[in-house]
């Protein structure tokens, strides 16, 4: 809260979490739990935005995986057809995506109600045609291959430990300039406008500024992973980006629970993993695994409704409850 | 010349004149009630001087600059901090931290500078730290400062979003019923804070139905009916105006008056 004291109760678990996220590559060769994880990152980055976007600033956006989708062809397209190289591929997914969020934002935040959430819906259903019949540049429903690995000074990253270390390193990044926004001036006029619209604009807050602001940085991420995700799998194809997406996006930030980071990123290394839990579940039987897969939808539906029934202020409220605890106890 | 001037504002929802014709000035430095009885249109004038509302006619003017039609933001920052009848505040938030975000328009870290933690966010988030807290004591909330909002007593809330709105820097201090609900002591305490708030500069403008804290406190009083000023002078004249008697005849008010 405005102090910059470095408390070493936060500095040691985090450190721990750190090399066991960095350790894993070390600890296990995994070729199938390595590329989970390294799937699980990439929807860390894109829930991420989603925190901030309506765990922060209370809105929501239904077709973030449209920007998702949009950074992932940009990149595999100036990539792989154009030869740019794959920084540049990622640099121009995060200018599409900032440009394509604000063009989207700005006019759907300057009236009052739901209208951001109906025009991310909409601009979802557009661009998954557009993925679709967009053959040329796209690939169409064949999908776009051959996108190349990224590389960094001239070596290629192509091993599932090297692609893992990658994104978690990015992940690593974003979360940390989170962290930061989220507890400063920003995070609070973000909190503000959560609790009362007309409180924040007593404070002099410029709401739709704001929350125009935020749309951008939740569009920007979600290209930035969808970039990673093209070079780190080498295939893309429009159903990876479909409606189904984006409401499995909602439901990890709905999950993990408001003006929390931690939260929804617990709920998307968790919803991420279900449909493939045999690679963190040794003992797990091919039909066990079969029926969990069948039913997916079924199984997020009931996590989700569990979680809203049993733990108040989702994954969120049961982290700061443990913590309370913990602060009472020592 | 004043520090705000009201001239024939005119607010109107579909065929109710909410506000009808009012002009008043603010002095600096001076401490001026509206009253008037339920429906008056006094909430309104707050919502028109700080752009909540757009008036259908008339014009204010505040520190020399016409202010009609400028957003809140600008109204905010120009100086002009308010408060609400429905207190407004953030209920998940620390009473500190409350305070804290009343400071956004006096302060700068943007996205980028923020996300990077630069060495001058960190000191302006301290600053306005220790800011918070001197609001809060002035208020007489310092033992308050890390409890949720959600938390405060009744009777504390209102000297919270008071605080809030010091935390602009306002050149003039809107304050919509800050007694309502308040205890005789908790009321006497009003009165102290907002005596001390004007004494740091600041002009009040406030609503108010307790007609002993009105009599109190201001120097000037401008009395609403129906959204038409009927009166307006000093507490002893408006005391004996028979036009604001008969407005409050049959209000509960009349006999305090
Ligand atoms: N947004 C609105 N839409 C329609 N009518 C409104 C609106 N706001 C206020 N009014 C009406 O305008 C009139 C003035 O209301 P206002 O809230 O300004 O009165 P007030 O003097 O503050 O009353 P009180 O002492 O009860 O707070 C009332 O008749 C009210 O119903
Ligand atoms: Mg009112």
């Amino acid at each position: 809260m405005g102090r910059a004291r470095i408390d070493i109760r936060t500095i040691v678990p985090l450190a721990l979490l750190a090399v066991l996220v960095f350790g894993v590559p070390l600890l296990s060769a995994d070729r199938y739990l390595l590329k989970v994880l390294t799937f699980v990152g990439v929807n860390v980055i894109i829930v991420t935005g989603m925190a901030l976007l309506f765990g922060y600033a209370g809105q929501v956006s239904l077709g973030h995986a449209a920007f998702y989708g949009i950074g992932a062809y940009t990149s595999a397209y100036v990539v792989t057809s154009l030869g740019w190289p794959w920084l540049a591929g990622v640099a121009a997914a995060i200018v599409l995506t900032s440009v394509g969020g604000l063009l989207l934002a700005l006019p759907s935040l300057r009236l009052k109600g739901h209208y951001l959430a109906m025009a991310t819906l909409g601009f979802g259903e557009i661009m998954r045609v557009v993925f679709v019949e967009a053959r040329g540049l796209t690939g169409g429903p064949d999908g776009f291959s051959g996108i190349p690995f990224p590389s960094l000074v001239g070596i290629s990253i192509d091993s599932a430990g090297g692609n893992y270390w990658l994104i978690w390193g990015v992940v690593t990044v974003v979360l940390a300039f989170s962290a930061n926004l989220v507890r400063s001036r920003v995070g609070r006029a973000m909190r503000a406008l959560h609790g009362s619209e007309s409180g924040a604009l007593a404070c002099g807050i410029d709401l739709t500024g704001l929350k125009v602001r935020v749309f951008v940085i939740s569009a920007a991420l979600a290209g930035l992973a969808g970039a990673l995700y093209a070079h780190v799998v080498g295939f893309i194809s429009p159903s990876t980006f479909s409606l189904h997406v984006s409401v499995l996006l909602v439901a990890m930030a709905v999950l993990g629970g408001t003006r929390s980071l931690a939260g929804p990123v617990l709920a998307a290394i968790l919803l991420t993993t279900i449909p493939f839990a045999d690679a963190v579940i040794p003992g797990l039987s091919r039909s066990a695994l079969e029926t969990i897969q069948e039913w997916q939808e079924d199984v997020y539906g009931l996590t989700i409704i569990a979680v809203m029934i049993f733990v108040p202020g989702g994954l969120a409220g049961a982290l700061r409850r443990i913590s309370a605890l913990g602060r009472r106890a020592g | 010349m004043s520090l705000l001037q009201v001239r024939s504002v005119t607010k109107r929802f579909g065929g109710l004149t909410a506000v009808d014709d009012v002009s008043f000035d603010v002095h600096e430095g001076a401490i001026k009630a509206v009253i008037g009885p339920n429906g008056a249109g006094k909430s309104t004038l707050f919502n028109v001087l700080t752009s909540f509302d757009r008036p259908d006619e008339g014009s204010v003017t505040f520190d020399a600059a016409d202010i009609i039609g400028w957003p809140p933001q600008r109204i905010v920052r120009s100086g002009i901090a308010r408060t609400f009848q429905n207190t407004q505040l953030f209920e998940e938030m620390s009473a500190l931290e409350n305070v804290m975000a009343g400071a956004h328009a006096v302060t700068k870290a943007g996205f980028f500078s923020a996300a990077l933690r630069l060495p001058w966010t960190v000191r302006e988030e301290r600053d306005v730290a220790e800011e918070a807290g001197r609001l809060l004591r002035l208020v007489g909330l310092g033992d308050w400062a890390d409890s949720y909002a959600a938390d405060l007593p009744h009777g504390l809330r209102r000297l919270l979003e008071i605080a809030r709105a010091l935390a602009t820097m306002p050149r003039l201090l809107l304050v919509d019923e800050p007694a309502a609900g308040l205890n005789t002591a908790e009321t006497a305490a009003l009165a102290d804070a907002l005596y001390r708030i004007r004494d740091r500069g600041v002009t009040i403008l406030i609503v108010e139905h307790d007609m002993g804290l009105v009599m109190e406190v201001s120097d000037e009083i401008v009395v609403l009916d129906r959204g038409m000023k009927i009166a307006e002078g000093p507490p002893r004249l408006i005391q004996k105006d028979p036009a604001v008697i008969a407005a409050y005849l049959g209000e509960e008010d009349v006999d305090e008056l």
